[in-house]
């Protein structure tokens, strides 16, 4: 697949400060998840892709097109800022459609097109109430119609959930992966880590203006050699289980819980033990209740990687 | 994609309409806009006051409003709804955090800015505009008749709105690159805009304040404050014309410029 | 599960010491942030200008021997009396610097706080509403005592020390309460005036054109009422010409517009009253949307 989003040596400074260092990405289409936590260089990479910044270094371009400066780029893209701010004393219709109109909609197109977004987010019934009157998830909301009612290819959602209560982020989660289904390439940041994996597999996690690493987030877990995977085990005789794998070269820590239930194994060859741990089952009749991998997620993965 | 939208980006033109729009209703909707119309207003009571009081002394009302209503339209209303309105369209934008809103829209840079530019001005020319005509109708109310009396209203029209053209191009200019821009503005509108006119020499040419009074109509005979309008020959009309033009026109040119290469951060 | 106490928190069972003066965290960071502007630090250095001019005339004053080849005419023109000190404190460009300094260091006193909800911080401390108000007035009361009360009162010392007598004090006993009295009224007004203002906006640029189109726009009036209608009453919608007034009836001089000062006294305390009622309404801790 090609690159639609693509960077190369990217760099920016705020005066003395690093904002963002050497980063080089190709972001495909689908959903890109932007991890990291707060002031890692999330907004910083997101300003410099919708082009409100310019590179102090390096380049970024959308279908080989330089972004700064190149307003004709912007009818492809639709950009949800951070900061919870609108015009005074507007509606959201009023600001919804005003704001289609400055993308080159018509008065009647400006209007249908706002009708179906503010359902889509359901704020049709708040529509006429002033912006400053809506509640935080309420104004979140329409922050987000804005960067999607204009139907643009490229969508870029910077900390978009935040402020949601949790029935609100599910109904943005499956929103933002309907426009995957329709081929749109989406880049969504967060420093929340479960949001992130909720809505995409792909991350490229960031900390202090730099990379730390990219792709999948499994395959990630899996570069870092020098940290071992850990399962947890719930049976009813764990020690029967323990004493199977002792002799096992590739596990390097076994210990068990104060429940007497539970079994936590540190290998560094995860698909061989659990091979192994199959074959032990079977000869041994043992009822397996729970296998976790406590660590096989973004939250461990980011912990190892910064340490790193 | 909306398949209307031409795939090459809006024109200049078209970014400048469309931006102009847009904030002619938002301009309209606040309320500093209803202040500042108020304001507006205070130079029509005193009319209707004057009228009343100096019933039967054309000359004297006449002379009020030649000497006192325009030196406030002039030295006080114009500069400041200019200095609002001019360092509010890069400032409003950044300390509102809604620039992102404007610069991610297929729009030109220098659309966007000209664009607001156009609606502030057209606001404040319409809203002085109605305070002068009240103004000098009701002052000027037994010369109906006379055709003079119109070309001398859309003379004082012109030149305000000539003025406020060139102030707010100024102003827009400061706001694009000074974070208090205000200030500096008041310093420039209330400091050297007073106090030049009372250097000696040609240093009033170095004062906008001049050129619009270029532009007004002269009584023949001064009164006695006739001296704080003119302590210098007033330049001729087309020069001024073209010196307040030139001057819209620089200052747009630079604040179009660096709007367009400035990167605009929000205060954390 | 492991207990509150068992997790290593302990109830405290001292008592909480009630500040004795809780506006004043809010003052000194106001003040502070003042001082963090570098063209109001240049504004306020300035400010003590007309201070250093006036102390140089007292001194010129009691050395006219030591300047006499400079000055011609020198007793009538300089002769410290009560009036010089009036003058001194309504000098025009005087009451400008503290419209200046009240333009940078006052507009976002209450406007500011809108804008970021932080009302609902202030009055989540135990915090009265008059304690956050007294505590933004202070900021105000701080800058313009600075450049009245504190160099009136240097300038009447020095003068005492450069006459080498107690006779100016003698003649005058009432004089340093004169100054602390109308450095104190400027104070009280110019922060009731200012945060009024800063109260209507959540926009502080929008309130530092208010601060200072209002006291200008005043001046304007008057001066265009005053060719119209030629009568001193017009004075009155001078706020600068009202100060004035105050002035002359606190330094015990004759007014210079002929207008009771007492109905000046009752406008300016009419504009306080003002702000103080809008204040009360617009600081609350909870915004009303409608």
């Amino acid at each position: 697949m090609t690159a639609v989003i693509e960077t190369k040596n990217l760099s920016k400074w705020y005066g003395n400060v690093l904002g963002l260092s050497d980063v080089s990405l190709e972001i495909e289409s689908g959903i890109t998840g932007l991890l990291g936590p707060n002031g890692a260089g999330k907004s910083t990479f997101m300003k410099l892709v919708t082009g409100q910044m310019k590179p102090n270094i390096g380049r970024v371009s959308i279908d080989g097109q330089d972004v700064w400066n190149n307003f004709r780029l912007f009818s492809r893209i639709g950009f949800c800022p951070e900061q919870d701010a609108f015009y005074a004393d507007v509606t959201g219709w009023e600001f919804l459609t005003g704001l289609l109109r400055l993308s080159g909609y018509s008065g009647a197109d400006a209007a249908d097109r706002a009708s179906r977004t503010l359902k889509i987010v359901e704020l049709s019934e708040d529509k006429d109430r002033k912006i400053r009157s809506y509640s935080r998830g309420m104004r979140q909301r329409v922050k987000f119609a804005q960067a999607v009612a204009h139907d643009p290819d490229i969508i870029i959602l910077d900390e978009p959930l935040s402020g949601l209560d949790p029935l609100g982020k599910r109904r943005l989660i499956r929103l933002v992966k309907d426009f995957q289904s329709e081929g749109k390439t989406i880049i969504v940041s967060s420093h929340v880590l479960p949001e992130i994996e909720a809505m995409t597999s792909r991350i490229v996690m960031i900390h202090q203006g730099k990379i730390l690493a990219q792709g999948d987030i499994h395959s990630i877990r899996d570069l870092i050699e020098s940290y071992p995977h850990m399962i947890s085990l719930k049976c009813g005789d764990p020690r029967a289980v323990a004493a199977r794998f002792v002799s096992d070269t590739s596990i390097l820590k076994m210990s068990f819980g104060p429940d007497g239930r539970s079994l936590v194994v540190e290998t560094h060859k995860r698909d061989a033990f659990f091979n192994r741990l199959q074959a032990v089952v079977l000869e041994t009749a043992i009822e397996v209740e729970e296998i976790t991998s406590p660590d096989d997620n973004l939250q461990a993965v980011f912990d190892y990687l910064v340490v790193k | 994609m909306n398949p209307n939208i031409n795939p090459g980006g809006p024109s200049l033109w078209m970014s400048f309409r469309r931006v102009f729009a847009l904030f002619c209703f938002l301009g309209r909707k606040t309320g500093k806009s209803r202040v500042f119309l108020l304001l507006g207003l205070i130079p029509v009571a005193i009319a209707v006051v004057v009228r009343i009081v100096m019933a039967g002394r054309s000359e004297d009302v006449v002379a009020v409003f030649n000497e006192i209503l325009m030196v406030f339209y002039v030295t006080f209303e114009i500069v400041i709804l200019s200095l609002f309105y001019g360092t509010s369209i890069v400032a409003e934008e950044t300390e509102g955090r809604t620039l992102s809103y404007l610069t991610t829209r297929p729009l030109a840079k220098t659309g966007i800015f000209l664009g607001k530019y156009a609606a502030y001005v057209t606001l404040m020319v319409l809203m002085v505009s109605a305070s002068l005509f009240f103004s000098f109708f009701i002052m000027n109310g037994h010369r109906f008749r006379e055709p003079a009396l119109y070309l001398m209203f859309l003379r004082y029209a012109g030149a305000l709105g000539l003025g406020i053209a060139a102030y707010t191009a100024l102003f827009a200019f400061l706001g694009t690159f000074l974070k208090r821009a205000i200030l500096i503005g008041l310093l420039f509108g209330f400091g050297w805009e007073n106090v030049v006119q009372y250097f000696p020499g040609s240093t009033q040419r170095l004062s906008l304040v001049h050129y619009m009074k270029s532009l007004m109509p002269r009584r023949a005979a001064g009164g006695p404050l006739s001296i704080l309008l003119f302590r210098l020959e007033p330049s001729k009309p087309a020069v001024a014309v073209l010196i307040l033009t030139v001057i819209a026109a620089a200052f747009l040119g630079l604040a179009c410029w660096l709007f367009r290469t400035k990167e605009y951060l929000y205060e954390e | 599960m492991a207990t509150v106490r068992e997790k290593g928190y302990y109830h405290w069972d001292g008592q909480l010491a009630e500040r004795r003066f809780p506006w004043w965290p809010i003052t000194r960071t106001g003040i502070l942030l003042a001082f963090k502007k570098r063209g109001f630090r240049f504004l306020f250095a300035g400010a003590f200008l007309p201070g250093v001019v006036f102390l140089g005339i007292i001194y010129i004053s009691e050395n006219l021997e030591s300047f006499q080849a400079m000055v011609r005419s020198s007793d009538r023109l300089i002769n410290i009396t009560p009036g010089s000190f009036k003058t001194f404190f309504t000098f025009p460009p005087v009451l400008f610097l503290m419209i200046a300094m009240m333009v940078f260091a006052g507009s976002g006193l209450v406007a500011d706080d809108l804008k970021h909800n932080s009302l609902q911080i202030y009055f989540s401390r135990p915090l009265r509403k008059k304690d956050y108000l007294l505590g933004k007035m202070a900021v105000v009361f701080f800058f313009i005592l600075a450049v009245t009360l504190v160099p009136g009162l240097l300038v009447y010392i020095f003068k005492l020390i450069f006459a080498g007598s107690f006779k100016f004090f003698l003649s005058y006993p009432w004089l340093v309460l004169s100054i602390v009295g109308f450095s104190a009224f400027l104070a009280v007004f110019f922060a009731f005036y200012t945060l009024l203002l800063s109260a209507l906006s959540k926009n502080s640029r929008y309130v530092m054109i208010l601060v200072f189109m209002i006291y200008l726009f005043s001046d304007v009036l008057y001066g265009i009422l005053q060719s119209i209608f030629r009568t001193p009453y017009m004075a009155l919608f001078s706020i600068r010409a009202n100060i004035d007034q105050v002035g002359a009836l606190i330094f015990a001089q004759k007014p210079v517009y002929h207008v009771p000062a007492l109905w000046s006294c009752l406008l300016l305390g009419g504009i306080c009253a003002l702000s103080a009622l809008v204040l009360s309404r617009k600081i609350r801790g909870v915004e009303v949307i409608r």
